[in-house]
C-alpha cells in the first residue's frame, strides 16, 4: 500500500525536477486532464498545434514531416510510416484487443482519470455511487508522466507497459504537440448524445417509393422500440456484469428522426446542415437514396458523421474517406470482378480484346469505371469503352456490326434488359457477354435461350437457392410490414444493419464518441448475413462485402442460376 | 515492499537528461519454441505482384524460410511482427543469407495484391519478403496446415516459422521475439 501511495508524490518529484526541460513548452505544464484553453501550444495557434498532433497520432510523421521512430520489442527500431498510434490504440484512442494484446485506451477521457485494475471504464464518481473499491493501477497521467510513459514505457505506478507499445524519440517540442493532441482526442461525448439517449437520424431522398421507405423504416423503427422497451427498468445498469465486461452506464435510449430531402442533389448538403443544426444526431443509420449516394456521403464527411451502411448500390469509392460504412461497392463492384474473372481465366500473355458497352446512366458508368480501374491495377491494357445513350436500347444491327468489326473475345454489356433483343448478334460468333445481375434486376431469368451458354452475369449475392435460410431472420424485424420484397433486398439489408449496430453499440461501451462507433465496427468478426456471402471489417475498412459471383442462367422458363465461379476477390 | 522515490527519481531523471533521453525498451516477454512437422498444402496462392505462386515449391525449395500470418488493416500484432521482418532484412542485407520471408494473409477479401504491395511498401520492404493472398478454403487449408487455424481474424496471434533448411522441420515460435532474439533463432535453424 505505501507503495503505491509513494507513486504521486513521485511524479509530482518528477515534475519539479523535470520543469526545466518542459520550459520550453508552457502550454505542457498545464493542468491534467483538461483540454486546452485558446492560446498557444509549443509556440504554435491551437488549431495548427492539433493538426500537427493529429498527424503525428494517425499518420506517425513529425511535424518536421520526418517520420516519428520508436523502438518495439526492446531492440526493434520502426519508423512512423510503418505503423502509427492510430493503428493500435485506433483513431478514437479507445484501443483495440488482439490475440490477447490489450491495448490500452489513450484519449484524453481515460487518461485523465486514474486506471482500475477491475473496471477499467468506471470513473471515480460511477466507482463511489456503485460502491466499487479497487486500488488503482496508476493514477491520472500529468503531462510529464505521460512524456515519460511515451519515452521509456513506464507508467506513473512504475509499470513497465508490454514490449509492443513503441518507445517513442521525440524532442520536447514534438512532444507537447502529441500530448496535446491525446488531451484533446476523445475528450466530450460527440453530438447526439442527449442526456439518457442515444440519437441517430436516416435519411430520405426524393424519388424513393412509399413501399421502400418502408422496408426500411419499419425495421429500423421496431428496433428502436423493441431496444428501448426491452430494457426499460433495468436503466444505468443494463451491462453491468456482462460477460465479465463492466458497461455500468453504457446504457442508453435510442431515438430515430428521419430526415426527408427534397429538391435535386445539389440543395441537399444545405438542407442535411440544417437537419443536423435542429437534430444534432450521433450517426446516420441506412438511409435510401435512388441515385448516387455521394452528395451525402460528402455531407458526412464534411460534418465529420458517421453513417453506417446507406442503402445504395451507388457509393462513393474513396480508399480514405472515413464516416460511410457501406455493405459493398455496389455497381462498381460487379465490373470490378468481371475485371478480376477474366483477368484469372488468361495467361501471361493474354490476346483477350475486351469492350465495354455504357449505358449513359450513373449504374452503367459504376460498372464500367469498376472494370477499368481493376483491369488497370492488374496490369492490363486500357479497353475501348462506347456509352450509348440512356432511353435508347442498344440496337441488335449496331452490336452485330461492332462485332464484325472488332471481334472482341469479350463484350461487357453494362445496360438494363432493354439489350436482350440485340443479344442475338452473339449467336453468330463465339464472343462471350458480361451482363450485371443488379442491373437486369427481375428480367435476369429472361435472358434469351438461345445466349444464354454466352452470357455471363456478375452476381453480387449469395446463391438464390441458399439466401432464405439466412434472411429467414430478417422478418423477425418486420412487424406491421405486411410482406418484404426480396427483389429490392431494403428490409433484409436493414436488418444486417441493426445486427451490426447492436453489436457496435455493445462495443462501444460508454464511450460516446463518432469515431470510436466507428473504430468498434472496424474490429468486428466477420457476420454472416443476409444477402451477401460475408461481411468483413478491419479498421478502415469501408465495403464490407468485397467480392461476387460470376453465374450463368440455366436453361428452361424458370432457370435457375448456375454458379461458374469461386467468390471472386482477387 | 516500500520503494524509495528519490532513488527511482535519481535514476530516471538522470537517464532522461542523459543523451536523447531515451530509452531502450523492455525485452518482450519470453515466448514460446516447439520443433514441428508440417506438410505444405498444394495450394496455388497470388503475391503482392499478382503472381501465382505454389505454396509447396515456395516453402520446400529448400531455401531458407521464414512464415507469418499477418493481414493488411491488423492492429498491434501484425505492425509488430511486420517490424521484425523489415528489421531482419535491414540485418540480412549485411550477409550473403538469402532467407526468403513469406507472411500469408489471414484477411484474403481484403487483402488484394494492391492492399499488400501498399503494406510492403509501408515496412519498406526489399525482395525477398513476399505477402501472399488466396481463396479463403486454400487460406484455411495453410493456417490449418501449420496449426495456426483461426475462424475469426480478430482473435489471431503472434506466430513464426523458420524452416530448418536441413531437416525440413519447422522452428515454430508462439509471441514476440526482439530483434536479437530473432537473429537468434534464424542461427540455431542454420540459416544465417
Ligand atoms: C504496435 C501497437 C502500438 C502502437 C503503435 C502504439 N501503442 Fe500505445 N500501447 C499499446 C499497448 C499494447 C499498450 C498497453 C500495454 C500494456 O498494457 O502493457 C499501450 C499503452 C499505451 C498508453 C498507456 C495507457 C495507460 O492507461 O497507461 C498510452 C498513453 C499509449 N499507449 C499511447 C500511445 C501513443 C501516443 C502512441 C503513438 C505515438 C502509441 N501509444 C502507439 C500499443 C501500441
Amino acid at each position: 500500500m505505501s507503495g503505491w501511495r509513494a507513486v504521486p508524490l513521485l511524479s509530482r518529484a518528477l515534475a519539479g525536477a523535470l520543469g526545466l526541460l518542459l520550459l520550453a513548452a508552457p502550454a505542457v505544464a498545464a493542468p491534467p486532464g483538461k483540454p486546452k484553453p485558446a492560446g498557444t501550444v509549443a509556440g504554435l495557434p491551437v488549431d495548427n498545434a492539433l493538426a500537427l498532433g493529429e498527424r503525428m497520432y494517425r499518420l506517425g510523421l513529425l511535424p518536421s514531416g520526418e517520420p516519428m521512430s520508436s523502438v518495439v520489442n526492446g531492440d526493434v527500431p520502426v519508423a512512423g510510416t510503418a505503423f502509427s498510434c492510430s493503428s493500435c490504440h485506433l483513431r478514437a484512442g479507445l484501443g483495440s484487443w488482439e490475440g490477447g494484446i490489450v491495448t490500452l485506451p489513450t484519449n484524453g477521457a481515460r487518461l485523465a482519470i486514474p486506471r482500475y485494475w477491475k473496471f477499467p471504464n468506471l470513473s471515480p464518481e460511477e466507482r463511489r455511487e456503485l460502491k466499487l473499491q479497487n486500488p488503482a493501477a496508476r493514477p491520472a497521467y500529468t503531462d510529464e508522466t505521460l512524456a515519460h510513459l511515451l519515452r521509456t514505457g513506464r507508467d506513473p505506478s512504475g509499470y513497465d507497459m508490454h514490449s509492443v507499445m513503441p518507445r517513442y524519440d521525440l524532442s520536447d517540442p514534438d512532444m507537447a504537440l502529441l500530448i496535446n493532441y491525446l488531451r484533446n482526442l476523445s475528450v466530450r461525448p460527440s453530438p447526439g448524445v442527449v442526456g439518457d439517449t442515444l440519437r441517430f437520424a436516416t435519411v430520405i431522398a426524393p424519388g424513393v417509393s412509399e413501399e421502400d421507405q418502408q422496408a426500411m423504416l419499419v425495421p429500423l423503427n421496431n428496433y428502436v422500440a423493441r431496444h428501448n422497451q426491452f430494457s426499460a427498468g433495468f436503466g444505468n445498469r443494463m451491462y453491468l456484469g456482462v460477460g465479465g465486461n463492466e458497461m455500468s452506464g453504457a446504457y442508453r435510449k435510442l431515438a430515430l428522426s428521419v430526415w426527408r430531402l427534397s429538391g435535386p442533389p445539389e440543395t441537399w448538403p444545405a438542407q442535411l446542415d440544417a437537419f443536423l443544426a435542429k437534430e444534432p444526431a450521433f450517426a446516420l443509420l441506412g438511409g435510401i437514396a435512388p441515385g448516387e449516394w455521394k452528395p451525402i456521403h460528402d455531407f458526412c464527411e464534411r460534418a465529420k458523421l458517421p453513417c453506417l451502411f446507406p442503402i445504395t448500390d451507388l457509393p462513393a469509392v474513396s480508399d480514405t474517406d472515413w464516416y460511410t460504412q457501406y455493405f459493398s461497392k455496389g455497381y462498381y463492384q460487379e465490373g470490378q470482378a468481371a475485371a478480376r474473372y477474366l483477368h484469372g481465366l488468361d495467361d501471361p500473355n493474354p490476346t483477350r480484346k475486351v469492350l465495354q458497352l455504357v449505358q449513359d446512366s450513373p449504374e452503367g458508368k459504376a460498372l464500367a469505371q469498376g472494370f477499368r480501374e481493376t483491369w488497370a491495377e492488374l496490369g492490363r491494357a486500357a479497353v475501348p469503352e462506347t456509352l450509348l445513350p440512356e432511353g435508347k436500347p442498344l440496337a441488335l444491327a449496331a452490336l452485330e456490326e461492332l462485332l464484325a468489326r472488332e471481334k472482341p473475345s469479350t463484350v461487357l454489356l453494362w445496360t438494363g434488359s432493354s439489350a436482350f433483343p440485340a443479344l442475338a448478334a452473339l449467336t453468330q460468333g463465339a464472343t462471350g457477354a458480361f451482363l450485371s445481375a443488379r442491373l437486369l434486376g427481375g428480367q435476369l431469368t429472361n435472358l434469351p435461350e438461345p445466349v444464354r451458354s454466352q452470357v455471363w452475369i456478375t452476381y453480387p449475392y449469395r446463391e438464390p437457392k441458399l439466401e432464405a435460410k439466412y434472411s429467414l431472420y430478417a422478418d423477425t424485424l418486420l412487424g406491421g410490414l405486411k410482406q418484404r420484397n426480396p427483389e429490392t433486398r431494403i428490409s433484409t439489408r436493414t436488418y444486417a444493419l441493426v445486427q451490426i449496430l447492436r453489436q457496435a453499440l455493445m462495443d462501444m461501451d460508454r464511450h460516446f464518441y463518432r469515431d470510436n462507433l466507428l473504430d468498434r465496427i472496424g474490429m468486428q468478426r466477420d457476420q454472416i448475413l443476409p444477402d451477401y456471402l460475408r461481411l468483413s471489417f478491419g479498421p478502415g475498412q469501408r465495403y464490407a462485402s468485397k467480392g461476387c459471383f460470376i453465374m450463368q442462367v440455366g436453361p428452361g422458363p424458370s432457370p435457375s442460376l448456375l454458379r461458374k465461379s469461386e467468390w471472386v476477390i482477387h | 515492499m516500500r520503494r524509495n522515490p528519490w532513488a527511482t527519481l535519481l535514476t530516471t531523471a538522470s537517464l532522461w537528461l542523459s543523451g536523447s533521453g531515451f530509452l531502450a525498451a523492455q525485452a518482450p516477454p519470453p515466448y514460446s519454441r516447439t520443433l514441428e512437422t508440417y506438410t505444405v498444402p498444394e495450394v496455388v496462392l497470388v503475391n503482392q505482384d499478382g503472381a501465382k505462386v505454389k505454396l509447396k515449391t515456395l516453402l520446400d525449395s529448400g531455401e531458407p524460410v521464414i512464415l507469418d500470418f499477418i493481414f493488411g488493416t491488423c492492429t498491434t500484432i501484425c505492425p509488430v511482427l511486420s517490424a521484425g521482418y523489415a528489421n531482419l532484412q535491414t540485418k540480412l542485407a549485411a550477409t550473403p543469407s538469402k532467407v526468403h520471408l513469406v507472411s500469408v494473409s489471414i484477411d484474403p477479401e481484403n487483402d488484394t495484391p494492391k492492399v499488400m504491395r501498399d503494406y510492403l511498401k509501408r515496412y519498406r520492404a526489399k525482395p525477398g519478403w513476399d505477402f501472399l493472398t488466396g481463396r479463403r478454403e486454400d487460406i484455411d487449408k495453410v493456417m490449418n496446415a501449420f496449426n495456426a487455424y483461426i475462424p475469426n481474424k480478430m482473435s489471431h496471434y503472434p506466430l513464426t516459422l523458420i524452416r530448418d533448411p536441413k531437416t525440413g522441420k519447422w522452428i515454430r515460435i508462439y509471441g514476440m521475439m526482439s530483434s536479437s532474439e530473432f537473429v537468434a533463432e534464424c542461427r540455431k535453424a542454420g540459416i544465417l
